[in-house]
This record gives structure tokens, C-alpha cells and sequence, in this order.
């Protein structure tokens, strides 16, 4: 019997139900709490999921492709995911003691674990990796993470010492995650996009990859959808995109946040109706469509799961107060930024909250706000809001990207600023809510409120 | 009639040297040139480019520890036309590893030495500390009083622009107008380094840390000055919201073509707003 396992365990069930009766969010405590006791709970928990482990990891997309994926596999195995995106080793274990009995037995078949990209390296060794997905890396809160090539050289390492039974998920667009093809041992599959060209506006282009990852020469891009992803050749070495297994083609971005597209897994080919919008989902949808075609899911079940699937938490979703549509979709960092602002763009006209938190989990350095193209929607807002502790440096950015302002649509306080945001709608006008990360805590527990309040005057 | 002022900025490597929003700088400097009727042409000069074209005002942001490598290199060979255009007035602002750069030479933790072009005597060294905090810092006088003569806002600011506003926010104008008398002795920003900066004997900084590292963490010293270019660490982006040094640098550059020019008022009540509210949350929690 292994005591400090169960010692953590026990402890981390006791603060678990402790925080829940206290009402508490906090969904990584228990697992702090329980490592603490035992460093290798997570790593001893593993051994019982029989199947092993997905692993998603990227800059952008790691919380939309897990869901995705776990709704493609719940026909095949039981899950135990951590859907909430708590995606560090507390995280993961916080998941194992919620999802465990008392005597710490985990009934789940597989487990799928959106992992922080920093951190990585660190935690796949406890996880028995079955397939990682590596998403993309980008510029995201330097200030924490330290810079995009640092974190590519861990990787790099990483994928020397997996085992050879670990299967390989790369996009093919990315130069950056290409070019960790030949560091992995497994079997690879890649997913890309074969259209040369999208129906979104460009923004002006924020790269993390200069030169060739490989041998720092020049790359050349015959397509560039949007920062270093796209279709490129390195003027000098052998590393240049090609063509994916898992691709999507006959893109069209519609209105009403509609995308439709040709989904070829390798000789399957599926057409598409989606129900999320931007490029950057299709990428998310491709990734999971590659872990589809790896597990060998049924064609059919692959296109009905893929049309259904609507939004992640905070990316994309809906809400409804008082008859008026809101529409939510984090903002983290520029690229991803720059594709909900392109995607927004396809809208007549658009009325907008903003809201720029910089607690640690935003980043405390804001200065991202002047990497994001603002510019190309400043003309298609008919009203606009400002919230969040940098409201003013938020407020100052959009000033300069020509847009009109009023002192009296910046507040600090986000709870005052949905409300105003709220009651300045017309009818059947739609309010899209753009928040960081913490803010998109704060956005969702007003909303639901506000939300639930109308539904119980209604009854 | 006065002559169509107009400004000639080059962007030092803006695809290779482009991280933490320094181009928000360049937007910055374009804005507030063109809200007053002065004409901008910006260039972008990168590796294998001349620096042909006579030009006011040289921007050099952060890179990326990789591509500032690659940029080192290729610097050495813009150093005369760089040195002599500071030389003869020409304005330059530099940011973070845009500084190191135009110092004597940087070393790796490792002791690798990658040659920089002197512009500024002082040198930077690698270390394991990364210095990530917003920063505040007082201007050194001699350039606090050449920005009172150039930042033409001392007065309230004007009521035009920026929609129509109530009797409240006019209130909060003045206040934001009060502290903009002592807030242009500051500079408000964020920085992101672990190279640590030594200044050379005589070199005068750009100022004093109050809240933050600066240079080194050790010194209280922050950035550097030689004759009218200027190196930092201030991210943030720095001169959206420190609206008094964006027209200072924009008044040294039109000053070399066009002699003194007294800029035209704009409402920079946002800029401030934005200082302030950055000053605040670095005061109280840094």
C-alpha cells in the first residue's frame, strides 16, 4: 500500500469538498495540496487509465480542440478530461481526485489533458503519453513564458526522450512546430490547410518566426493566412511545408459566425457545415479531426460531432439577456486577437465591449494591445465600451486606431460596464464581449446572473 | 504661409526587432504628427538595407533573443551611417534590445561577446534574473526642463476631439490636467530584460528608477542619453501613454529641418488617463 499516495489523496478530497462548501472556483488547490504530499500522484494515477493519454498543447486552441476531441471520443472510451482548462500538474491531478473513489480507483479508459505549453516537457512524463497534438506556438504573455524560441528548444527535447509508442500530431502551417517533425521518434500524422487564399481582411502581420527554425535562413511563404502560418519554403535547407494527411480545403467563412469546408482525412473526404466561426477554429478542428483519423473513428460519427460542436467556454458563446444576443470570445494575445477581430469583422456592424484585465493569468504586461490590429473594425463599430483595470491603456489604444471614443464609455469597474453596454443596445442588436482571461471569469458570472434573474421573473 | 512640415522616421529591423508592442511607438509618433497636419514617411530599413534618405528620427525596438543575434550582425554595418546621422541631430529612440544593440558590446551568460557600435558607452551582460515589472521613473533634469519647453500641454487641455463631454468629466479634465504638471517628470512603462546595462563614466541616464530595475536593478539608474538619441527599457508601449516625450522626440526631430517649432495643442486626456492609471497600479502593487 502506498501511503503517500493515499495521504495526498485523502487531502486532496478534503480540501476538494471543503472549497466546495464554500463555494469556491478554485480548481487547481486540491491538486497544489495533494502533490505536495505525493510529487508523483499524477504519474501513479496514469498507470490506471489503460489506454494512456492525449495530450493538446499550443499557444492557441488548447481548450476548444479538447473539447472537440472529447466529444469525437466519447462513443470509444470512458474520459476523464480537464475540460475547466486548469492545464498545469495541479490541474491534472485536481481532475484525478475529483474523478476518483475514496480509495483512489479512476473508472476512465483514457485520459485527455490540455497542458500548459511552458510546462510541457515536465508533465508528460507522467502522463503515458498515447498521442500528443502539438497546436502552434506564438507570441503569448512574454512576461510569464519567456520568449516563443525557448519554449520550441524544451520541446525539441522532449520529443528525443518519448517513447517510440507515442503517436505525433503536428501542424503542418506552422514552420515553428514542422520543424520538430524529425526530433520524433513515433508515427507522425500532420494537419494543414490546402486553400491559398481566405475571405477574411488582413491585418498587419505580428511573426514570431523570422528565419527558418532549422538553419535561420530566409523563409519564403507563397501563402500566409495569419502570423507565421502559412505555406513556406526555406530559402536554404530542406524544411518547407507540405502536404498534410489531415487537411482542410474550399474554405468560406459566412456571417453569423458560420464556416464551411472540405475535411480530408488523408483518402476521407467529409464536407463540412460548422457552427464556429474564424480560421483559427478551423485549425482546431483539423487537430481534432487528426486524432479522429488516428483512433479510426467512424466518418459518419466524425461529421455529425464536428457540425454539432458549438463553443468552448468563453470562446464563442452566447448568452441572452433581456431578448438581446451576447456573444463572448476571449482575447489572450495578439494572434489570436487579430482572428476573433477578422472574424468579427464579416458582421454589419458591431457593438463592442472590451475589456483589458492584467492580473498574472492576462499577463501584466499589456503592451499586446498595440500589437492587435484594432484598426481594421474601427470603422464598422456603431458602439464601443471599455472595461477592465487598463481600461485607459485599452481606451488610449483604440484612440489611435481611429476610433470614436467618449470618456463616459470607459469604467473601470467591468460589472458597470456590461450593464451600460447592456441597456445601450438596440433590439436585435448583438453585443460582443471581448475579455482576457480573468475578465472572461468575471463577464461569465454577470452574464449567468443576469441570465438566470430573467428566467426566474419569467416564471 | 508656413512651410508643409514633414518627418523622414526610419524603422530600424521593425520585422526582426517587433516584440512587446514597441510598434505602438511608430503608430504613435505617425498619430500625433498627423493630427497636427505634419506629414510622416516611414521606412522600414532591415537586414541587407542601406540607410539612404536623410533621415529625423530612428526607431529601434525588442527582438527575440535569436533574431537580435542575427541583427547584431548586420548592424555593423549601418554603424557609420547611424553614428553620423546622431552626429547631426537626428533623433533616435531606442527600446530594450534595440539599446543593447547601440552599446559597446553585450555578454552572453555564457561570456560570449556580441559586438554592438558604441553609440552608447555602456555596455550590457547577461544574467539569470528577469527583470518583468512595470516601471516607473523620474526624467532626468536637464531633459525634464527641455520637455517642459516642447510639450505644449500645460494648460487645460482642449475640449475639442474627443466627443462632448459633462460637467463630471470636465471636473475629472482638470484634475487630469493638475496632474499632468507632475506627471511630466515621470515615465511610465514595462520592462521585460535579463541583459543587465552598466553605463560608461559620464553617460547620462534618461532617468531614475522609482518603482522597477531600470539598467541593472543595483544602480537606480534607467536608459541612456547621447545627444538626441535615447535607449530604455520601457515597454508598454512607452509613448502612447507618455504623451510629453512622444512630442519632445517629434519637436528634436522637426527641430533639425525646420528649427524651433512650437507643436500645436492636441487633448490628450486619454494619454494621461492611461499614465496615470499605470502610474497607479505600479505604485501600488509594481
Amino acid at each position: 500500500m502506498d501511503l503517500r499516495f493515499y495521504l495526498a489523496l485523502i487531502v486532496g478530497k478534503i480540501s476538494a469538498f471543503v472549497l466546495k462548501l464554500k463555494g469556491s472556483g478554485a480548481t487547481a488547490a486540491p491538486g497544489l495540496y495533494a502533490l505536495s504530499f505525493d510529487p508523483n500522484f499524477v504519474k501513479k494515477f496514469s498507470k490506471q487509465i489503460t489506454n494512456g493519454s492525449i495530450i493538446i498543447c499550443g499557444t492557441n486552441g488548447k481548450t476548444t480542440t479538447s473539447r472537440i476531441i472529447s466529444d469525437l471520443l466519447a462513443s470509444k472510451y470512458k474520459i476523464i478530461h480537464n475540460r475547466q482548462g486548469s492545464n498545469l500538474l495541479r490541474g491534472l491531478a485536481s481532475t484525478f481526485i475529483n474523478n476518483s473513489s475514496f480509495l483512489g480507483k479512476v473508472d476512465c479508459s483514457i485520459a485527455l489533458w490540455e497542458i500548459d505549453e511552458a510546462v510541457l516537457p515536465q508533465i508528460i512524463k507522467d502522463t503515458n503519453p498515447k498521442t500528443l497534438v502539438l497546436l502552434n506556438l506564438f507570441r503569448d504573455q512574454l512576461d510569464r513564458y519567456g520568449e516563443v524560441d525557448s519554449i520550441r528548444k524544451s520541446w525539441q527535447t522532449m520529443l528525443l526522450t518519448l517513447p517510440k509508442t507515442t503517436q505525433v500530431i503536428l501542424n503542418e502551417d506552422d514552420p515553428g512546430i514542422k520543424y520538430l517533425e524529425k526530433f520524433a521518434g513515433g508515427k507522425i500524422t500532420t494537419f494543414g490547410i490546402e486553400d491559398k487564399k481566405v475571405n477574411l481582411p488582413k491585418t498587419t502581420n505580428v511573426s514570431d518566426i523570422k528565419q527558418c527554425p532549422n538553419c535561420s535562413s530566409k523563409l519564403i511563404y507563397t501563402s500566409i493566412f495569419f502570423a507565421h502560418i502559412g505555406h513556406y519554403t526555406c530559402t536554404s535547407c530542406s524544411l518547407k511545408r507540405t502536404s498534410p494527411i489531415i487537411s482542410a480545403s474550399n474554405l468560406i467563412f459566412e456571417r453569423g459566425f458560420k464556416t464551411s469546408m472540405r475535411l480530408a482525412l488523408n483518402k476521407q473526404k467529409l464536407n463540412l457545415n460548422l457552427n464556429i466561426p474564424g480560421l483559427y477554429n478551423v485549425y482546431n478542428i483539423l487537430a481534432a479531426g487528426a486524432v479522429s483519423y488516428s483512433e479510426n473513428l467512424d466518418g459518419k460519427l466524425t461529421k455529425t460531432t464536428l457540425e454539432q460542436f458549438s463553443s468552448a467556454f468563453g470562446r464563442y458563446q452566447k448568452f441572452n439577456v433581456s431578448g438581446k444576443e451576447i456573444i463572448v470570445f476571449l482575447i489572450k494575445n495578439p494572434t489570436g486577437a487579430n482572428e476573433i477581430l477578422k472574424t468579427i469583422y464579416l458582421q454589419e456592424k458591431l457593438n463592442i465591449l472590451v475589456i483589458l484585465n492584467d492580473k498574472i493569468a492576462d499577463g501584466r504586461d499589456v503592451s499586446w494591445i498595440w500589437d492587435t490590429n484594432w484598426e481594421i473594425i474601427s470603422k464598422k463599430v456603431s458602439s464601443i465600451f471599455i472595461s477592465g483595470s487598463r481600461s485607459w491603456d485599452l481606451a488610449n489604444r483604440l484612440k489611435y486606431a481611429g476610433f470614436k471614443l467618449s470618456n463616459k464609455n470607459v469604467c473601470k469597474q467591468i460589472n458597470y460596464s456590461i450593464r451600460q453596454a447592456i441597456v445601450s443596445l438596440n433590439n436585435k442588436d448583438t453585443l460582443i464581449v471581448l475579455p482576457t482571461y480573468t475578465a472572461l471569469l468575471e463577464t461569465q458570472k454577470i452574464l449567468s446572473k443576469l441570465a438566470r434573474q430573467e428566467k426566474w421573473h419569467q416564471n | 504661409m508656413a512651410p508643409k512640415l514633414s518627418l523622414k522616421i526610419c524603422h530600424l529591423y521593425p520585422d526582426l526587432m517587433d516584440t512587446y508592442g514597441d510598434s505602438g511607438n511608430i503608430i504613435t509618433l505617425k498619430k500625433r504628427c498627423q493630427w497636427r497636419g505634419i506629414k510622416t514617411n516611414v521606412s522600414a530599413k532591415s537586414i541587407g538595407d542601406d540607410l539612404k534618405g536623410d533621415f529625423d528620427f530612428f526607431f529601434f525596438g525588442g527582438g527575440q533573443d535569436k533574431t537580435q543575434l542575427i541583427v547584431a550582425y548586420d548592424l555593423q554595418k549601418k554603424k557609420s551611417s547611424i553614428k553620423t546621422a546622431v552626429e547631426n541631430s537626428a533623433v533616435l529612440l531606442s527600446v530594450c534590445g534595440g539599446y543593447q544593440l547601440l552599446q559597446n558590446y553585450f555578454k552572453t551568460k555564457d561570456g560570449e561577446i556580441i559586438k554592438g557600435i558604441g553609440l552608447f558607452d555602456a555596455h550590457t551582460e547577461g544574467s539569470n534574473d528577469r527583470m518583468i515589472q512595470n516601471i516607473l521613473i523620474e526624467i532626468n533634469d536637464d531633459l525634464q526642463s527641455d520637455i517642459k519647453s516642447t510639450y505644449p500641454c500645460h494648460t487645460k487641455p482642449s475640449l475639442r476631439g474627443v466627443n462632448r463631454r459633462s460637467n463630471l468629466n470636465i471636473i475629472e479634465d482638470r484634475h487630469a490636467s493638475l496632474a499632468m504638471t507632475n506627471c511630466i517628470k515621470n515615465l511610465i512603462g514595462f520592462e521585460n530584460h535579463s541583459g543587465k546595462t552598466y553605463l560608461g563614466k559620464g553617460v547620462k541616464p534618461l532617468g531614475t528608477v522609482i518603482k522597477g530595475s531600470g539598467n541593472n536593478g543595483d544602480d537606480k539608474t534607467e536608459g541612456a542619453i547621447y545627444k538626441n538619441a535615447f535607449g530604455c527599457y520601457l515597454h508598454g508601449s512607452l509613448l502612447p501613454k507618455n504623451p510629453h516625450f512622444a512630442d519632445f522626440l517629434i519637436a528634436k526631430a522637426l527641430e533639425r529641418r525646420y528649427g524651433k517649432i512650437n507643436l500645436k495643442t492636441l487633448d490628450d486626456s486619454f494619454e494621461w488617463q492611461a499614465h496615470n492609471q499605470s502610474i497607479k497600479i505600479t505604485r501600488s502593487r509594481g
